[in-house]
């Protein structure tokens, strides 16, 4: 069979597409991993919130799309800072294992209230972005993912930016890299863990409201968190250029996977793809390798 | 250790009690007792939409009934919980409520439910069973003796949709795109195989995991295939909006069709334009279906000013199809059990389903393949017909 | 007041019964196992099988997570392996039950060791990530290997055969499970008097100088991920005997949420822990059920409405006991247990 270029090179610009917003969650989960060390399981679940808090405005409240989108980074901001002051502060110091498993907990009950506010049924957001198809020479893309990559890549630029040279930014490095070195300079280190909390909530809410523009919303929208995890431990954990590259590649060899072997081989691709980087990486690809002394 | 004991036994004086506290607990089937209907019903969870859908038709029909002086005599109950559309939450239910409430009728809510429950409902021989499920392998009154759905499974919805292409335009291209579930990988083989002798040409099958919300790229493989008509099967909506967007915006001029899940009027209208044209296959008629003589319909209008799902509908009827079994029973003056509930449900023959179907319905073995295709129309934000009912011959 | 426990050896110090009381208790306890089936409907008998099930997993998940310190997301995918290898073994083979469960747990052990290997490399939240993989993966073999699982319509599993009488109903396989689960947990209690079950120990408390002390990482993680995983394949075998259908959807990353939350609640590292924890989680959705029917007659719709609390209180739980009760029900009832040995002297 004669090999269809055209069709690789679509195949391809979606894959990246979507690879986009892969990065954009991974980048909320890199920011609570590196200030905190927390492994958010939630993060699927906020994104979910995100999306619901806009179609609550944009629907219910039928505000205007960009009021609305304001307002659900909002709720998520907010939101991010209580959870961040009642469940994870009090978690400080705990084994690893258990302040991951708080945020499943949290995941669990984000579900609940969703479902609870506005029942399991999915919606459809109201309709925001263009729909006239994007064309890169011959190459179909489709608008909401090309607008959506769009988006994503302008917010993870703004916040790379920030990370080099805003005030908070640089705390938030600086608590990464060594939190009691940190608090000796004068950083507020808990300050920098809400400020980490409520701007990854604020992302994270950024990618839902994208990604439900795309699927629609459902209380189950929280399994894109799932692939989420793959960039990020592809990427490792603590790695802003790690979350990117791998949502990028994560992203495309869906896609190939999905056209090429069939949909059904999706998940199985990027797991694989996941099993094969921690036995040749163990810390990802760009992660830090964690140096243990006794 | 020993709390769990004490639990246990704490449980066990609690169901006790519950079951000692019931009106009639203890003999349900001696004369002049409730008949009840017990039921596993996915009140939350990815299902929850029907569930309480499903909920609210039983509920409804059992009221009518009851309101009428109940079934010869005899008080219609409806008894359920929530299963969260878990199979072994709904065995629990099960168990629960044939140990509680000794139910002659049960509504399961899953395929996974009604194959997992198959073996005790043969053992347990006193009760039939419907559900939620249009499975295939569900259709097969040998192995599965004692259950029945109402209305088409999933191979003759498809198989009805076919029959609609072949005639419209013979020898057209069809591609179907499915969902890697059980659910939805239930017609396709089969259907395959039923599209080859309508003289129809299958171009490409796609399968999507589930819960994906992007597709961009089976998009761009269904583009390539240019079917003439694209059938989903296993969703409720994502990602069949997305979807025909995006085969709209590339240009392709594919119909899109649904089977039974995907179908109600809400979840279509919220598609918003691109329902457009959307089309499907439909066992009964809507809720807002005024055309002829539909006596239960307007019932339902009366006692629910507001639309209802189409899996009101499917509650409704199973419902009634039900009350149906147990009255031809009971007046053939026959024990209620699940062999002569069966054989009366079998009986069943031209039967008027006040409107709920628009077509007299027999049922013949654990279907009742009667279907007819509807499309939105987006102007008046309805699903409305564009054919006639169409049976499949068994 | 509890007196004349001195211990004078090593070995009455480790025994898992230190005193006649104790003893007593325990005979009562089985006594009670025994009797429970002849006074229990059908609900709870049901309810007592699921729940001995999920204790039976749950305590291979603790000596995986509780005591050697490797958290997995992957033994509900485990317990699908012991499920379908007794599906198969029963329906294609028809080889005795016992037969069946030992080689669904084998099985199991065998891919748990597989799929553990990257603890040789990465821990704790890296380690976790990566058994979501096996969820997965496995997922996919179940369902795609259509000559062995049937594909997504699964396999049909006929009731479990003992002695020529077929085990369907809940009461009869009572006998098959609960004796099975009691031999488990003594298993699982005893292990930790063995040097395998110490050296789990250490490695969960600081792996590197567990090496130091000259126990093999390698080995010891993989003996840890292989008994877990037998454990989910017992379960798993007992399941498949209790629901009669396999499919690729019985075991879901959720369920292995489910499990890893039963240690949490129940306490991690302990078997007491995960015996409470597997039953209490196994009862709070029938309790909450119970609690919807309280207030039905006043409010008919609280089905409809009060349902999703059900995936709000299993997440509060698990946060609630993280935050207030990091030790789980099995350290309240040792605090329980505590107030009587030392009342009246001390309250």
């Amino acid at each position: 069979m004669e090999m269809d270029w055209l069709l690789l090179a679509e195949v391809s610009l979606a894959g990246l597409g979507t690879g986009g917003l892969y990065a954009l969650t991974a980048l909320a989960f890199v920011i609570i991993y590196k200030a905190t060390r927390v492994v958010n399981l939630a993060i699927g679940e906020i994104l979910m919130l995100g999306a619901y808090a806009f179609f609550g405005l944009a629907a219910g409240w039928a505000l205007p799309w960009w009021v609305a989108a304001l307002g659900a980074l909002a709720v998520a901001g907010v939101f991010g800072a209580v959870v961040e002051r009642t469940i994870i502060r009090p978690m400080l110091g705990e084994s690893p294992i258990s302040v991951f498993m708080v945020t499943v907990g949290l995941g669990s009950m984000l579900v609940g209230v969703v479902e609870l506010i506005w029942t399991a049924d999915p919606h459809r957001l109201p309709e925001f972005m263009p729909n006239t198809p994007i064309l890169i020479g011959d190459a179909f893309l489709a608008p909401k993912i090309g607008y959506g990559f769009m988006v994503a890549a302008a917010v993870i630029a703004v916040f790379v930016l920030l990370f080099r040279f805003w005030r908070g930014g640089v705390a938030l490095r600086a608590t990464a890299s060594d939190q009691a070195a940190a608090y000796s300079v004068g950083i507020n280190v808990p300050g920098v863990f809400s400020l980490a909390w409520i701007v990854a909530c604020m992302v994270a809410a950024g990618a839902g409201i994208l990604v439900g523009s795309i699927g629609g919303i459902s209380s189950t929208m929280g399994v894109f968190g799932l692939s989420v995890l793959v960039v990020v431990i592809v990427g490792g954990l603590d790695s802003v250029p790690g979350a990117l590259v791998a949502g990028l590649l994560v992203g495309l060899v869906e896609a190939l996977a999905g056209a090429y072997l069939g949909g059904e081989f999706k998940l199985l691709a990027t797991f694989s793809l996941l099993v094969a980087v921690l036995m040749v990486h163990p810390y990802g690809l760009f992660g830090t390798r964690e140096i243990e002394r006794l | 250790m020993l709390t769990m004991t004490r639990r246990g036994f704490g449980g066990l004086a609690l169901g006790a009690g519950a079951a000692a506290a019931l009106p009639f607990g203890g003999g349900a089937w001696a004369q002049g007792a409730d008949i009840v209907l017990g039921g596993s019903i996915p009140m939350t969870g990815v299902f929850a939409f029907a569930g309480i859908g499903i909920h609210a038709g039983i509920s409804d029909y059992v009221k009518i009934v009851n309101d009428a002086g109940g079934i010869k005599g005899r008080k219609l109950r409806f008894a359920f919980e929530d299963t969260a559309y878990k199979v072994d939450a709904s065995v629990a239910v099960f168990n629960k409520l044939v140990a509680q409430e000794k139910p002659t009728l049960y509504y399961g809510d899953s395929t996974g439910f009604s194959k997992t429950i198959n073996p005790e409902l043969e053992r347990n021989g006193g009760m039939i069973m419907a559900g939620a499920s249009f499975a295939s392998e569900l259709n097969d009154p040998k192995k599965f003796p004692l259950q029945f759905m109402a209305g088409p499974d999933y191979t003759e919805m498809v198989g009805i949709l076919l029959r609609y292409i072949a005639k419209e335009k013979p020898g057209a291209k069809v591609a179907f795109v499915h969902s890697d579930t059980e659910f939805g990988r239930d017609p396709i083989a089969t259907s395959e195989k039923k599209a080859v002798e309508q003289g129809l040409k299958v171009v490409e099958k796609i399968v999507t995991p589930p819960g994906s919300v992007d597709i961009s790229t089976e998009v761009l493989k269904l583009r390539r295939a240019a079917p003439d008509f694209t059938i989903f099967h296993g969703y409720v909506m994502a990602p069949i909006p997305e979807f025909i967007a995006q085969a709209k915006q590339m240009g392709m001029t594919s119909r899109f069709m649904g089977t039974f899940w995907s179908m109600d009027n809400s979840m279509v209208q919220k598609m918003g334009d691109l329902a457009d044209g959307f089309m499907g296959v439909m066992p009964y008629r809507y809720y807002y279906d005024t055309e002829g003589n539909a006596p239960m319909l307007a019932k339902i209008r009366q006692m629910r000013p507001e639309y209802q799902s189409t899996a009101y509908m499917q509650g409704f009827l199973t419902a009634m199809l039900m009350t149906e079994a147990v009255k031809r029973t009971l007046e053939s003056g026959q024990d209620l059990n699940g062999k002569t509930l069966k054989a009366s449900l079998n009986s069943i023959k031209d039967f008027d389903t006040g409107g709920i179907i628009g077509v007299p319905i027999s049922i013949p073995g654990n279907s009742i393949p009667v279907g007819r295709i509807y499309r939105a129309d987006v102007q008046k934000k309805l699903m409305v017909p564009a054919s006639d009912w169409i049976k499949l011959e068994a | 007041m509890r007196i004349a426990t001195a211990k004078e050896t090593y070995a009455a110090d480790e025994a898992l019964f230190d005193t006649a009381v104790q003893r007593v208790w325990f005979a009562i306890l089985l006594a009670a196992l025994a009797l429970f089936p002849f006074l229990a409907d059908q609900y709870w008998l049901f309810l007592a099988g699921l729940a001995a099930i999920n204790v039976i997993s749950v305590t291979g998940l603790n000596i995986l997570t509780g005591y050697t310190g490797l958290v997995s997301l992957g033994q509900a995918a485990f317990m699908g392996v012991g499920a379908y290898t007794v599906a198969v073994m029963e329906a294609r083979l028809g080889t005795p039950v016992l037969l069946n469960l030992l080689g669904g747990g084998l099985v199991a052990a065998g891919v748990g060791m597989v799929f553990g290997l990257p603890s040789l490399r990465v821990k704790g939240l890296y380690l976790a990530i990566a058994t979501i993989a096996a969820s997965f993966i496995l997922h996919f073999v179940f369902a795609n290997w259509t000559s062995v699982t049937r594909g997504v319509s699964g396999i049909n599993v006929p009731p479990a055969a003992f002695f020529g009488m077929a085990l369907d109903t809940p009461f009869k396989l009572y006998w098959l499970i609960m004796p099975i689960t009691v031999l488990l947990l003594l298993g699982a209690a005893n292990l930790f008097r063995t040097r395998v079950g110490r050296a789990f120990i250490a490695v969960r408390d600081r792996d590197i100088s567990a090496e130091v002390l000259g126990i093999p990482l390698l080995r010891t993680k993989l003996t840890s991920f292989a008994l877990a995983s037998f454990y989910a394949g017992v379960a798993g075998g007992l399941w498949a005997y209790f629901f009669r259908v396999v499919t690729p959807e019985s075991f879901p990353l959720l369920l292995s949420i489910f499990l890893l939350a039963a240690i949490i609640v129940g306490g991690m590292g302990t078997i007491l822990g995960g015996i409470l924890g597997a039953v209490f989680m196994t009862l709070v959705p029938e309790f909450l059920k119970l609690l919807v029917g309280f207030v039905t007659p006043v409010w008919p719709d609280a089905a409809v409405h009060l349902s999703p609390v059900r995936t709000v209180v299993f997440g509060a739980m698990i946060v609630g006991f993280l935050i207030f009760e990091p030790q789980g029900l099995a350290e309240m009832w040792r605090r329980t247990r505590r107030f009587f040995h030392l009342w009246p002297f001390k309250t």
